[in-house]
């Protein structure tokens, strides 16, 4: 059963009491809150996402808890709780689902430890996947919304999970994080695209979050071959420009990009140093999102 | 700084190495830390992981490899390489 099996009372109500058991890639997140503004991202976001509520196992047990004393009334503010503690400074009420979103991601990056993470974005497009890691501002997000929007599968647009055994790319398909003058580029680059509400005056400016395609949805449970590692850059007026970036600087921007590589020890560099291999590497050059489609439409899978 | 005197991997680093083209990746294990490293750079610490050396035997070693004469220039170029590997707790001297 998904998420849009149940009607909005529903879905509150759910949330409000016994909670919602969300799966969401190789994780299930045990969701509780009364906020009303979170019930109605989770039901326009998550619609296409399987319930787990048989299984009596969550990875997380997150609570968004509402304010419970004055502060209901004047300046109103949302705690995340994680497994019963509260790892963060409360926010303002109106900045509850961001806070979800990023409170997720802050669970898988900081307690999984079974993966290699990355802060990336990965998309697949016929057996190939691109990881594109790259600091706050580089336009990831922005070119990852485009490309699923443009036949690419979504396998994650924060975090890059790398399979310990086998070295593939698992998928951990969320919401996609626009933030700013992303969301409109994104509004005029695909009108269909569904974005939930923009909150604004957040510590990353206004955000909006973008629905994944449903298809990315159902195929959450599909690992994905790494083939190219591209470090894209959004620069207004740029022309297009995809340059071959030398494999051993690759390596150590990836290891910047990495959540828990020294935890991994030997073993992370190894699965970097396999991946790396694995991979054609790039610095690709953007402004212009339909011409940046087209270069990553043409893209040869390596030989190997 | 004595030209003679010897330097040996720090007995506790555990180093692996991964090499594209001229350029290449060292990760140590008892720091966790990751260098990128040129291709001089890694040969001395190879040389150094297979016996101690000092810097001139290392420029004099070095040099035809990159068909180039270990002259002061080079060895004072091996010298700053030592250094860095040194304040990276990567070499150390030798008990002589």
């Amino acid at each position: 059963m998904n998420v849009s099996a149940l009607t909005p009372p529903e879905l509150f109500s759910r949330l409000k009491e016994a909670g919602l058991f969300l799966q969401a890639g190789p994780f299930i997140t045990h969701m509780q809150t009364s906020i009303r503004s979170v019930a109605e991202g989770i039901g326009l976001l998550y619609a296409d996402y399987p319930l787990a509520e048989d299984t009596g196992f969550a990875d997380f047990h997150v609570h968004l808890i509402p304010p419970a004393n004055l502060r209901r009334w004047f300046r109103p503010q949302v705690l995340f709780s994680f497994d019963g503690r509260i790892p963060f400074k409360p926010l303002p009420l109106d900045q509850a689902f961001p806070m979800l979103e990023w409170g997720m991601n802050w669970c898988v990056s900081g307690h999984s430890h079974q993966y290699l993470i990355l802060h990336a974005a990965v998309m697949e497009k016929q057996g190939g996947a691109v990881i594109m890691p790259a600091p706050p501002g580089a336009g990831k997000s922005t070119l990852c919304a485009a490309l699923i929007n443009r036949g690419w599968r979504l396998l994650s647009d924060e975090l890059a999970l790398i399979n310990k055994a086998s070295g593939a790319l698992v998928p951990l398909c969320r919401p996609v994080s626009l933030k700013n003058e992303s969301i409109h580029v994104i509004r005029r680059f695909e009108p269909c695209a569904v974005l939930s509400r923009e909150v604004r005056d957040t510590m990353k400016g206004t955000v909006a979050h973008m629905k994944p395609p449903a298809g990315s949805v159902t195929q959450s449970h599909v690992s994905a071959r790494p083939a190219w590692i591209v470090f894209p850059k959004y620069q207004p007026g740029a022309v297009t420009r995809l340059e071959p970036q030398p494999k051993a600087r690759a390596f150590m921007r990836m290891v910047e990009s990495a959540f828990n590589y020294s935890q991994l020890g030997p073993q992370g560099f190894q699965m970097m140093e396999n991946l790396v291999d694995a991979c054609d590497c790039y610095e690709f050059t953007y402004s212009n999102l339909d011409e940046a489609v087209a270069v990553f439409a043409d893209l040869k899978l390596p030989v190997r | 700084m004595r030209l003679n005197q010897k330097w040996q991997v720090a007995a506790e680093n555990e180093l692996l190495y991964h090499s594209w083209d001229d350029e290449f990746v060292v990760y140590n294990g008892a720091t966790g830390d990751t260098h990128l490293l040129g291709l001089v750079a890694a040969q001395v610490l190879l040389k150094l992981q297979q016996a101690p050396a000092d810097t001139v035997s290392l420029a004099e070693w070095i040099a035809p490899l990159q068909q180039i004469e270990p002259d002061d220039e080079f060895v004072f170029f091996i010298e700053q390489i030592l250094t860095d590997f040194d304040s990276l707790g990567i070499i150390e001297h030798t008990q002589l």
